[in-house]
């Protein structure tokens, strides 16, 4: 795999649905993100097809089913899959989520996340070693939105992906839709949840939208649907990671369904660009009044 | 009683509706009696009730939907790039 490049980049996460206009629209693109589970069960032609594609525009590898945040040891059968797949499509790089989706020999069947504690710090380290022995490459990990706060846990969100990151080495894809939404069902300011992270091991970024459910008498929280738009708040907080550090940063726009018009999308991707513009300014104003 | 980890226990609560039912009712004891160990069990006497509820409605709605919502490439463009 190879290193990301050293510009920032922005792009899109690639669904059947958007495939013709992204094709039609390559040139806006600067990389595009593939969720792996929808290719690893493919025939020769699909993975063809994806190696074409990656040879057109940079690909990222995104799974989606590991559960490397788990107490529970990853699946070897799912690990090695993925490595058949990162073999063929050779992906700038692969990423996964700090989450379990089964356990106990039951699928959940979407990412859940797991008590924060020393067991399940101590349980990602294991898998995230297991899945560098199997696919080649540690992923970049990912920290995810939850509607419950996870039950039993002893550490923080930052304090517990931070541990995480910093003693396995892999480097972090942080989805600030998911901190946004994390910070507002949870009682924390979304940039103080931002800087609680080891944003110096941030290269990728997600962001995605979502809607405020409340059934019930429950109290409203916020889902991270990736079915809206993504909100300005998050291109806000996009600003800041980019006036904070100074490594470049690649940013994907999630969108699973409730498609707009195409060029609703790229205009998104626009304000993304505006956005890590808005910040590089930012810290090259910072740089030269520190010096 | 075989000891279950906190994670496979979670999953339970996730996907089973009369188990989160009786699980609400009495935390604790449903949480011993499904194998998990006592601090953690005790620990869940204090389980975001709201959150547990909003998480196992996502998760069930994600079952259903994810097939659905993501495709491979279109036959017509597997024929345009993958020869």
């Amino acid at each position: 795999m190879q290193t990301l490049d050293a510009a920032d980049r922005v792009g899109l996460g690639w669904r059947g649905e958007l495939a013709a206009a992204i094709l039609e629209h390559l040139g806006s693109l600067d990389v595009l993100e593939v969720i792996a589970e929808d290719w690893v069960h493919g025939n020769r032609r699909d993975s063809a097809a994806l190696a074409t594609l990656s040879r057109a525009c940079p690909v990222l590898l995104h799974g989606v089913s590991l559960g490397l945040a788990s107490s529970e040891p990853v699946c070897r059968r799912r690990l090695d899959r993925m490595a058949r797949l990162v073999a063929r499509v050779e992906p700038e790089l692969w990423s996964e989520h700090l989450a379990f989706v089964r356990a106990g020999g039951i699928e959940i069947g979407h990412l859940a996340a797991p008590p924060r504690t020393e067991a399940t710090v101590a349980g990602a380290l294991a898998n995230l070693e297991q899945a560098k022995r199997v696919v080649g490459a540690l992923p970049w990990i990912e920290n995810i939105a939850t509607l419950i706060d996870p039950p039993a846990s002893t550490l923080d969100e930052g304090l517990w992906t931070s541990a995480i990151v910093a003693n396995s080495g892999a480097p972090m894809l942080l989805d600030l839709h998911n901190l946004y939404a994390n910070a507002l069902n949870f009682g924390t300011e979304p940039l103080e949840l931002m800087r609680a992270m080891p944003l110096d091991r941030v290269s990728l970024v997600h962001l995605s939208g979502g809607r405020w459910i409340a059934p019930g008498s429950r109290k409203a929280r916020l889902l991270d649907d990736h079915l809206h738009d993504v909100p300005g708040q998050v291109f806000g907080l996009l600003e800041r990671l980019a006036q904070s550090v100074e490594q470049p940063l690649t940013v994907i726009i999630e969108r699973d369904g409730n498609y707009p018009p195409f060029e609703a999308l790229l205009a998104q991707l626009d304000l993304a660009r505006a956005a890590l513009a808005r910040g590089r300014v930012l810290r090259a104003e910072q740089t030269r009044q520190a010096a | 009683m075989k000891p279950v980890s906190l994670e496979a226990f979670l999953a339970r609560l996730y996907t089973d509706a009369s188990l989160r039912a009786a699980f609400l009712a009495d935390p604790v004891a449903v949480a011993r009696g499904a194998g998990v160990d006592e601090d953690a069990a005790c620990s869940l006497d204090r389980i975001d009730r709201d959150g547990l509820e909003l998480a196992a409605e996502s998760f069930a709605r994600k079952r259903a939907a994810r097939r659905a919502n993501r495709r491979r490439l279109p036959a017509w463009l597997r024929g345009l790039f993958g020869r």
